[in-house]
């Protein structure tokens, strides 16, 4: 293992809503002796709400700055987070006219494009790597997942790390930690959960997230793996409004993967946040051996 | 020295034989333990291919290089030292033909599903499918007959990855629908296409494909093929009804595009060649064969994406250009003239069975064969020890030698692939080669029967070999010497690059042109398509200027007619000249048609052509560009109705002029009208900089073409699914290609074949076309735009194939008199004029005979006459006049009544 | 009706191709790619980007910035991923939207979707504190897509009761997510606001 200290960009929803996501993302890279340093007095990446590149640009340099002076790469848990970290990152190395401007607008924008940002899966699978984790692994997670990938993750192919069909960073975790993939959910990881029409026009994105959570259910899985906060907003947190509003019942625990991790590696279910995601997960909990 | 051939696949070995038989020394190196590149995959083209395969394994000219690899290279050209897996060999030219290989697949198409298949495996499951039990074709995942069945085209071409148009998988795509309602015509299909880019007879299939076959071509760029629920689920936009429909499939296709060969980059490494940009050869519109590297040809799909006709052209072109460079040091095969033993009356047969590689003894028992074989009268001597052709040949050569054999049966693999080198081994001994029968115990016995039959099959088969050949008679072998000198008609540019290679390579060539100065269609152009800019009159100046110069080459110009007569390798013509006093009168060996097309069909009325000053043809539109463009809003439409075929150029010509105008003028509101963009290969990336530049296409169906009334062009576009009313200052007609006026006259005077008015090759079986440039007619080839309007590239690659094809011929010292032709018994034949009439090739001739008369004995000849049929030089053997003579008079050498009845009566 | 182009706007496609991730517009050769490939299409079925990008380099602009399945799009990138040419849909569209917002903001256009309203309310957060604040973003985004205070009050209790009870129970939405996140730098935001934005 190469790394022992990251940047790391919580993002907006991890004071709140993906609490849980944060508890256990710290948890395992405390437990696979990664220091994370939080990006001090980080603002908000722009989400899929702001549609300007450039503005977008301009706000995560501030975030890129402040990790650079520490001389430290960027790890973040949200998969919106790391696009717009990403396209930013790429932008502003290639367009020195940008930075320039922006620096021109205030100091604190000046980046001098040094250095690299991730997503924690692409850290865990490509830089700890597989045999580092391996080692560490306490107990068997021996839980049938439906791993879900959702949007920015294999695409779009610029800042993509993964394929962007049939991604797998997610799936060899899981079945390092004894956990089984469900068969024909493949073709379902990558569909967007609807997240972002959430507020706008719920109901597409209520019928886009019950889509996801019955073809897992039919798969047979006894949980969805996430690896994006908004992802585990639509189908956890809203997984019971889902159920009212078309009447219809799921009950598919839904657990980012950092959770999953976390148990295998042995650490307390509380301390990943597992006690607060909206379904119940004390299901899997029973099949952590 | 000699010349390397580096690949060998279906270029390799087409190159290779060009040079082989026209006595040139080549190393052909492949990488593989086996020949036959892609094309050993392809079922049907393996059976195509294999004679080509078995000729270049025994042609002693070839030193084939199996399992070998080219390491280093070094000199210049006339002097090249390479070093191959450790060989060393010394060239004066190379010929590269590593061919493609296929892109990866996309995930979302479900590639790794046993259902979802490439179209190469496809191929080869059709084929398991017609020997397998149920003889349906299956779901590799249950076993499930299919019954729908989709084809994905363009899967890893016109694409981020891989920009250009892979070319042959529009044809490869029909071609394998077409097979399967053959023979499963209760499968339904799909094909999901974006355009359909085919030509000439392709074309006609997919019409047939989709009138005949109720073949569902749908426009859409499948994205996905989603397994579920024991389905392949593909969506696909129904533009008609503007909605999205969903299809479930059992079986899919990917029609996979082409790329360069894996080889090809660390091949260009070591020869220095360079490549384009897509990691193809890099060849140029006006020299498609030559490398950057003098000396260094490329052919095939290394230099681009193409069909196998193209390759094969393009092979052979680059044969001849590889000869140029080389010295002839070889013999050429079959000039050696054979003594042949009398044998009379004496029947000893001797019978050869060989194992082909374990393929026969796999499921025939030889030993019980050979034991009954044995037993059979006249049969004094079988072997069965031989295992490849070539050690079946050394055995029959033995025995005859030895054993004093004067019939020889040989059972083996299919006489397609090895006849002509089973017949050169019994001459070779000194047997007559007539005095053979072969036996297709491969094809026709061990791969058909069942294990049990195929023993006994192989046993009646051979019984009725051995009673035929009782039968069998020497037939003189004549020969004549071949006239070194060619025929070129047509003085356009492939005709002139045809008799440029022709006189290059040692021959004198005789030019004709009906017009008055030499250029053809080319003369009409201005600025060639595409980004270079060259000028038409630039390209033909130095061709004609280097023919003029080429004392082989003698010209004839405001040529009204040639009247051609004879036969390969001795042709006698006149040439007939306006203004010219005397007939002049010409003899060849070889005969290149290269008539071109013709671009002055006049779309009369259409659009208010002729009447409307503002509306205007593509040729025309062209020579506008070179001036000042004032047009705000220009409408160029393509596929414009009328006599004559859509020219491979049409598309790129009209996306190129959209292209410059939209380049001239920018603010310009450029349309095009289409119903297919036929950018194919690299031009893709023509349309590509077109819409860039603000071009905008607009797509008509073939019912609902185009209207033009007061001043407004109304296009339903299909795809946006309304109709769009455009009102432009020059509308621009893209026009067909019509073939040239002679052709009609020049096909009936050599019995070649028009379809469409163009020139048909050679026809082969299967439908794979090996030999592009040859005809039916031996001695005469076709090329350029007179087999179908083709781009220069193509033309030149074509005519430099046709000239290769005519060297091979013309190198030859003699040519023997074909063996299977009609004899008449003349005491028998009446007269009646039967076979005169039948006979397709008019080699028969009624000729008043005198009458002997025999009196006591003496034999005289009185004033009485009759009409009598003679057999001409000219007869190709096909037996009809034998088939319909009513008096039994005519029959056909080896192929007489009592040799075929013999061996039927021993079958009942 | 047919499409008479000479009423049309030519300089459409101009227009979308100077805005930021909108100049691979041309490109397109209207494949279907993307719309068999959208997620959206299954719910909307009159969704159809492929046909928004030839309707754009028609130059059917009112068409267009008018057509309310516009704000439908996820931008999850299915599109922008598998697109032949290289298009780049989901940044088109959003360079699409964004003249849109201009043209409504500038009195020319009544867009038929709340989703400016959202993506407004979402980035005066940002300028505010510096990160997402979800109830001042409720606060202010339900008021103006209901019309009137107590309208947005109830359609967000309709919308957020049962969620927002369920997030308190489970620990998620303590006392810390109900007061604004105040970043420190947020000068430098609202500033980036001001100068990189294209109000």
């Amino acid at each position: 293992m190469s790394i022992n200290k990251l940047a790391y960009y919580p993002g907006c929803p991890s004071d709140g809503t993906a609490v849980d996501q944060d508890m256990s993302t710290k948890a395992v890279f405390e437990k696979l002796g990664v220091e994370l340093v939080e990006v001090e007095d980080w603002n908000c990446c722009g989400a899929a709400e702001v549609e300007d590149p450039k503005v977008v640009y301009a706000l995560n340099a501030r975030n890129l700055a402040i990790a650079e002076k520490e001389d430290l790469d960027i790890v973040t848990p949200c998969s919106i987070c790391y696009y717009n970290l990403e396209r930013s990152n790429k932008a502003l190395k290639a367009d020195e006219a940008l930075c320039t401007k922006l620096k021109g607008i205030d100091s604190s924008l000046d980046y001098g494009g040094k250095i690299k940002t991730k997503h924690v899966l692409d850290v865990f699978v490509n830089d700890i790597g597989m045999d580092e984790i391996s080692s560490k692994l306490e107990k068997k997670v021996n839980v049938k997942v439906a791993p879900y990938y959702g949007c920015y993750i294999g695409r779009p192919p610029e800042t993509a790390f993964d394929d962007p069909d049939n991604p797998v960073l997610m799936d060899k975790l899981i079945e390092l930690i004894g956990g089984e993939i469900v068969p024909n959910f493949n073709y379902m990881k990558t569909v967007c959960c609807g997240g972002p029409l959430m507020m706008t026009r719920g109901d597409i994105a209520f019928d886009m997230a019950r889509k996801i959570l019955d073809v897992a259910k039919n798969a047979g899985a006894d949980c969805i793996s996430l690896a994006c906060p908004l992802c585990g907003m639509m189908l956890d947190g809203k997984q019971a409004d889902i159920e009212k509003a078309l009447g219809i019942t799921i009950g598919m625990p839904v657990v980012y993967i950092t959770q999953l991790l976390g148990l295998a590696l042995g650490i307390e279910p509380n301390k990943l946040g597992l006690n607060k995601n909206a379904v119940d997960t004390k299901e899997i909990l029973g099949k952590v051996v | 020295m000699g010349i390397a051939v580096i690949g060998g696949g279906v270029a390799g070995i087409t190159a290779a034989l060009d040079l082989a038989d026209s006595g040139y020394k080549v190393h052909l190196i492949e990488k593989n333990a086996e020949l036959g590149g892609k094309m050993e995959e392809l079922a049907e083209c393996q059976m195509g291919l294999s004679p080509y395969i078995a000729k270049v394994e025994n042609h002693p000219n070839i030193n084939l290089m199996l399992s070998s690899e080219l390491e280093r290279l070094s000199g210049t050209a006339g002097d090249f030292k390479l070093s191959v897996s450790g060989n060393e060999v010394g060239v004066e030219s190379v010929v590269l033909a590593p061919g493609y290989d296929i892109p990866e697949v996309a995930k979302s198409y479900g590639y790794g599903s046993p259902d979802v298949v490439v179209s190469l495996d496809f191929e080869g499951m059709l084929k398991a499918a017609t020997v397998s039990e149920t003889g349906e074709l299956v779901r590799p995942s249950d076993g499930k007959r299919v019954k729908k069945l989709g084809f994905i085209k363009c899967v890893g071409s016109r694409c981020q990855e891989n920009e250009i148009c892979s070319t042959a998988c529009c044809a490869y795509t029909a071609k394998e629908a077409w097979e399967v309602k053959e023979r499963f015509p209760d499968i339904e299909i799909y094909i999901f296409y974006m355009d359909i880019r085919v030509f000439g007879k392709d074309e006609e299939l997919v019409a047939e494909l989709k009138d005949k076959y109720g073949v569902k071509y749908i426009r859409s760029r499948v994205p996905e093929v989603i397994p579920e629920e024991g389905a392949l689920t593909v969506k696909f936009e129904n533009l008609e009804k503007g909605t999205i429909e969903k299809l479930d499939l059992d079986m899919v296709v990917l029609a996979v595009g082409l790329l360069p060969s894996k080889t090809l980059s660390k091949l260009a490494e070591i020869t220095g060649v360079k490549t384009d940009k897509y990691g193809y050869i890099e060849t140029s519109l006006t020299s498609p064969l030559e490398t950057s590297v003098p000396g260094i040809l490329a052919c095939g799909t290394a230099t681009a994406p193409m069909k196998v006709r193209e390759s094969v052209a393009q092979a052979s072109g680059a044969a001849l250009k590889a000869a140029g460079l080389s010295q002839r040091t070889e013999p050429i095969p079959g000039q050696e003239e054979h003594k042949y033993i009398e044998v009379g009356d004496e029947l000893k047969t001797g019978v050869f069975i060989c194992g082909c590689e374990g393929e026969i003894a796999n499921s025939i028992d030889i030993p019980a064969v050979v034991e009954r074989v044995s037993e059979l009268k006249d049969v004094v001597y079988v072997n069965s020890e031989t295992n490849t052709l070539q050690e079946a040949m050394d055995a029959i050569e033995s025995g005859i030698v030895d054993q004093g054999l004067t019939r020889i049966v040989f059972a083996g693999q299919s006489p397609r692939e090895c006849e002509d080198i089973v017949r050169d081994a019994c001459a070779g001994a000194g047997l007559n080669p007539y005095l053979l029968e072969m036996v297709n115990l491969r094809e026709q016995c061990a791969w058909v029967q069942g294990p049990k039959d195929a023993t006994e099959a192989a046993v009646d088969m051979l019984k009725m070999a051995v009673e035929r050949a009782k039968y069998l008679e020497e037939i003189p072998v004549e020969r004549y010497p071949v006239i070194p000198k060619a025929l070129v008609i047509g003085g356009g540019i492939s005709g002139m690059n045809a008799a440029l290679g022709i006189a290059d390579a040692g021959y004198e060539v005789h030019l004709v042109d009906k017009g008055a100065e030499l250029g053809g269609g080319l003369r009409e152009s201005t600025e060639l398509p595409g980004p270079g800019g060259e000028q038409a009159a630039d390209v033909l100046k130095e061709l004609v200027d280097k023919v003029t110069a080429n004392e082989r080459i003698n010209v004839y110009t405001k040529v009204k007619e040639e009247k051609v007569v004879g036969r390969a390798g001795s042709f006698k013509a006149k040439i007939v000249a306006e203004g010219s006093a005397e007939d002049v009168e010409i003899e060849f060996g070889a005969c290149v048609i290269a008539t071109g097309a013709r671009r002055d069909f006049v779309p009369e009325g259409y659009f208010g052509y002729g009447k409307e000053k503002n509306v205007t043809t593509v040729s025309e539109f062209v020579k506008m560009l070179a001036g000042k463009l004032d047009a705000n809003t220009i409408a160029l439409i393509q596929d414009v109705p009328g006599e004559g075929v859509t020219a491979r150029y049409s598309s790129i010509e009209v996306v190129d002029s959209a292209l410059k105008a939209k380049e001239k003028n920018p603010d310009a509101n450029v349309f095009v009208l289409y119903q297919d963009i036929k950018t194919y290969g690299k031009w893709e990336v023509l349309y590509k900089d077109a819409r860039e530049k603000g071009v905008i296409f607009l797509r008509y169906d073939k019912e609902k073409p185009p209207k033009y009334e007061d001043g407004i062009v109304s296009v339903y576009d299909v795809i946006f699914n309304d109709e769009i009313q455009i009102k432009p200052d020059l509308v621009v007609l893209s026009t067909p290609a019509m073939p040239a006026e002679a052709n009609e006259r020049l096909s009936e005077m050599f019995r070649i074949p028009l379809k469409n008015g163009f020139f048909m090759e050679k026809p082969e079986r299967p439908k794979m076309v090996l030999t592009p440039v040859d005809t039916v007619n031996e001695g005469v080839f076709i090329c350029g735009s007179a087999v179908y309007p083709a781009m220069i590239d193509e033309c030149l690659a074509m005519s430099s194939a046709a000239a290769s094809r005519a060297c091979v011929l013309l190198a030859k010292d003699f040519l023997e008199t074909p063996a299977m032709t009609s004899v008449v018994d003349e005491e028998i034949c009446v007269g009646c004029g039967v076979c005169e009439a039948i006979c397709p090739v008019e080699a028969i001739e009624l000729t008043e005979e005198p009458v002997p008369v025999v009196t006591f004995g003496v034999t005289t000849v009185v004033g009485r006459t009759k009409k009598v049929a003679k057999v001409g030089d000219g007869c190709i053997g096909c037996g009809s006049c034998a088939s319909y003579c009513p008096s039994s008079a005519m029959s056909l050498k080896y192929f007489r009544d009592k040799q075929v009845y013999a061996q039927l009566d021993y079958a009942v | 009706m047919p499409i008479k182009t000479w009423e049309l706007d030519p300089n459409f496609k101009n227009e979308i191709m100077g805005e930021a991730g909108g100049e691979r517009l041309a490109s397109c050769f209207q494949c279907s790619t993307c719309t068999l490939g959208c997620p959206i299409t299954e719910i909307v079925p009159s969704y159809n980007p492929r046909k928004i990008i030839q309707m754009s380099l028609l130059g059917m602009r009112k068409e267009v910035l008018s057509n309310p399945d516009l704000w439908v799009c996820l931008i999850c990138q299915t599109c922008t991923a598998r697109c032949p040419q290289d298009v780049r849909i989901a940044d088109v569209l959003s360079a699409i939207r964004r003249i849109a917002e201009r043209e409504e903001e500038a009195g020319n256009l009544k867009i038929d979707s709340p989703r400016p309203l959202f993506d407004k309310a979402f980035q005066h957060q940002l300028e505010k504190y510096g990160r997402l604040y979800d109830i001042g973003l409720a606060k202010e985004y339900y008021p103006k897509k209901e019309g009137s205070f107590i309208k947005g009050m109830k359609a967000m209790m309709k919308d957020y009761k049962d969620f927002g009870m369920r997030m308190f129970k489970k620990g998620k939405m303590g006392p810390k997510a109900m007061l604004a996140p105040k970043v420190k730098g947020r000068a430098v935001i609202k500033k980036i606001f001001k100068e990189m934005g294209e109000e």
